[in-house]
């Protein structure tokens, strides 16, 4: 059998995120962690991926499609190498709680800031669409985050983020938190409005908000 | 503005959106005391079809109803085997009677089309943004089979019978999902425009007039504002109406030069195409203010279209907790700079903030 070459195997990688075809990054993942890779260079290619399609979308070279598909083939290289990982290796940027508040089902923006917060270094636990403050609270508590991501797409849905807010406060919870929120209807104006600490205007700056609010470079 | 009119009037979701009468009455009550010269009455445009053919939706106490994306209608391809022998009555099923119902109650107050979700906003619906891409990506052949089906098999349909019941010869489709940044203008041109126009084809022989908004330039970052995606978004909301209208009625478009607008209307006229303009002010603007700027993007907007284009202002998307005196300005910043003939300067009008009571109070003395 022919050694494949490692640094190739690391490049092809990147090629395969930032195109989107997921499952031959997920079959190349898997062959370099079998060639011996080390699961975190591994990482750092899909992340350097992850980067690249973030410069793409911003020279309006990559558009929304392009970076679902770059995010999704991320999202499976991750599943191989996330288990393998030590526990300094993941999410050294800092961990994020992240959900669509309650009465919204949108969850396209959503996918792509986990992609790209992952890509950033943070741990990322999604709590999905449709959650109630309750879970929010909850989930706080038990897993204690920088920060806790909120999205909506529709301007009913959005007052929520308010509730949520005002309830962490009412929990004692706010203080040691940062609170982002991103979605259609949102502006800088409303997450001042509402004491969020900040808004992320795509998936790329959320990325970028993110690491200001936890202080990483 | 449904959430918006819903919300100031304090009437609840699961009545507006299932009530026409109710929905309509709404409407016009804060149609009028906006002073809007047509009525603005609208419902969740984009989940009738769905609904109807058995995708599941969310229904919130507060908020509109939603797909839900989490368990779309075509989860495989498989699935619209399926959906192609389901029997889906056009007059029954759903909420497509609200819908009917909805477009003869508007007649009554003058103004009326027959409503769609436009074919690629109503393929997402049914697979989710992410899935719908990886069909052209990897399995065009579905696509088309997906987008052929949506064109012949629902959106037809139901235009007719929209117009068989209420005469309705306009039919208006909605149609974010496509639109930049979403797709880029290749894409759309490439996998969106030749389903609109096979619906503009096939409705043609009925007397039905298309109004798509496929195209409409959505980018939020004003930073990544590009001119020739502008142009080109033009080019594919023209190729898909049968009537020659462009619309900037999204993303962050109050703050879009207007004269890359201008450009491109001045060119097409030199190659004799005529068309008209409606523009609106950005939903976020018009929530978060201040009026000066919400009066000062109108005026310059009537002042640089309004005198040579055949041109309106739509205030369409206002958002559901807008203050009402920043929709009171932009009434009156319509009226007040548009008024014809458009004057030459209209920097040598005043601009009078109209003295306006609270909703609840207005709705005393004049529901």
């Amino acid at each position: 059998m022919i050694k494949l070459d490692k640094n190739k195997i690391l490049i092809d990688i990147k090629k395969a995120v930032l195109t989107g075809e997921d499952a031959l990054a997920q079959n190349l993942a898997r062959k370099a962690i079998k060639e011996g890779a080390e699961p975190i260079k591994v990482l750092n290619e899909a992340q350097n991926a992850m980067i690249e399609a973030g410069e793409l979308w911003k020279r309006n070279d990559y558009f929304q499609g392009d970076v679902v598909l770059s995010a999704e083939a991320f999202h499976v290289v991750m599943e191989v190498v996330e288990p393998l990982l030590s526990s300094g290796e993941i999410g050294k940027s800092g961990k994020v709680i992240i959900g669509t508040v309650a009465g919204d089902m949108h969850n396209l923006g959503k996918i792509m800031v986990i992609a790209t917060l992952r890509g950033a270094g943070f741990e990322v636990v999604d709590l999905g669409e449709d959650v109630s403050i309750q879970t929010f609270i909850s989930k706080i508590k038990q897993l204690k985050p920088n920060i806790l991501g909120l999205g909506c797409y529709m301007t009913t849905t959005m007052m929520e983020m308010k509730e949520i807010i005002k309830e962490l406060q009412k929990e004692g919870l706010r203080n040691n938190l940062k609170i982002m929120i991103g979605g259609v209807p949102i502006t800088q104006e409303y997450a001042n409005e509402i004491g969020a600490d900040a808004w992320g205007k795509d998936a790329f700056d959320a990325a970028d908000k993110a690491k200001g609010l936890v202080g990483v470079k | 503005m449904h959430d918006h009119a819903m919300v100031l009037a304090g009437v609840p979701a699961n009545k507006f959106f299932f009530d026409a009468k109710t929905n309509i009455e709404t409407s016009a009550l804060v149609s009028g005391y906006y002073g809007f010269d047509s009525l603005a009455a609208g419902y969740d445009g984009y989940n009738i079809e769905i609904e109807a053919l058995g995708g599941k939706l969310v229904y919130g106490e507060n908020a509109m109803p939603t797909i839900d994306f989490r368990d779309p209608l075509i989860k495989r391809p498989e699935d619209l085997e399926k959906l192609k022998n389901k029997k889906v009555n056009f007059r029954k099923d759903g909420r497509f009677p609200l819908a009917i119902e909805h477009s003869n109650l508007s007649l009554e107050y003058g103004f009326s089309t027959a409503m769609f979700c436009s074919p690629f906003s109503m393929a997402v619906g049914m697979r989710g943004f992410p899935a719908l891409y990886r069909d052209i990506r990897k399995n065009p052949k579905f696509y088309a089979e997906l987008m052929t089906f949506i064109v012949d098999n629902v959106i037809i349909p139901w235009i007719k019978v929209q117009n068989e019941d209420t005469g309705n010869l306009m039919a208006v489709g909605a149609d974010a999902w496509a639109s930049v940044p979403n797709l880029s203008v290749k894409e759309m041109m490439d996998w969106v425009v030749p389903y609109n126009q096979r619906l503009i084809q096939k409705t043609k022989k009925y007397g039905i007039i298309i109004m798509g908004s496929t195209g409409l330039y959505s980018e939020e970052r004003a930073e990544k504002f590009d001119p020739k995606i502008l142009h080109g978004s033009f080019d594919v909301e023209l190729a898909s109406s049968s009537v020659p209208a462009i619309m900037f009625l999204q993303g962050h478009a109050n703050e879009y030069p207007l004269q890359s607008v201008r450009d491109y209307t001045a060119k097409a006229r030199e190659q004799g195409k005529k068309f008209s303009i409606s523009a609106t002010v950005n939903a976020q603007l018009l929530r978060d203010g201040p009026v000066d700027k919400i009066v000062n993007k109108i005026k310059e907007t009537i002042d640089i279209f309004a005198r040579d284009h055949e041109f309106n202002m739509i205030l369409g998307n206002i958002p559901t907790d807008a203050p009402s005196d920043h929709i009171h300005a932009a009434v009156a910043a319509v009226h007040t700079y548009g008024k014809l003939p458009i004057a030459d300067n209209l920097d040598e009008i005043q601009f009078k903030m109209p003295k306006k009571e609270p909703f609840n109070e207005w709705r005393k003395h004049n529901a």
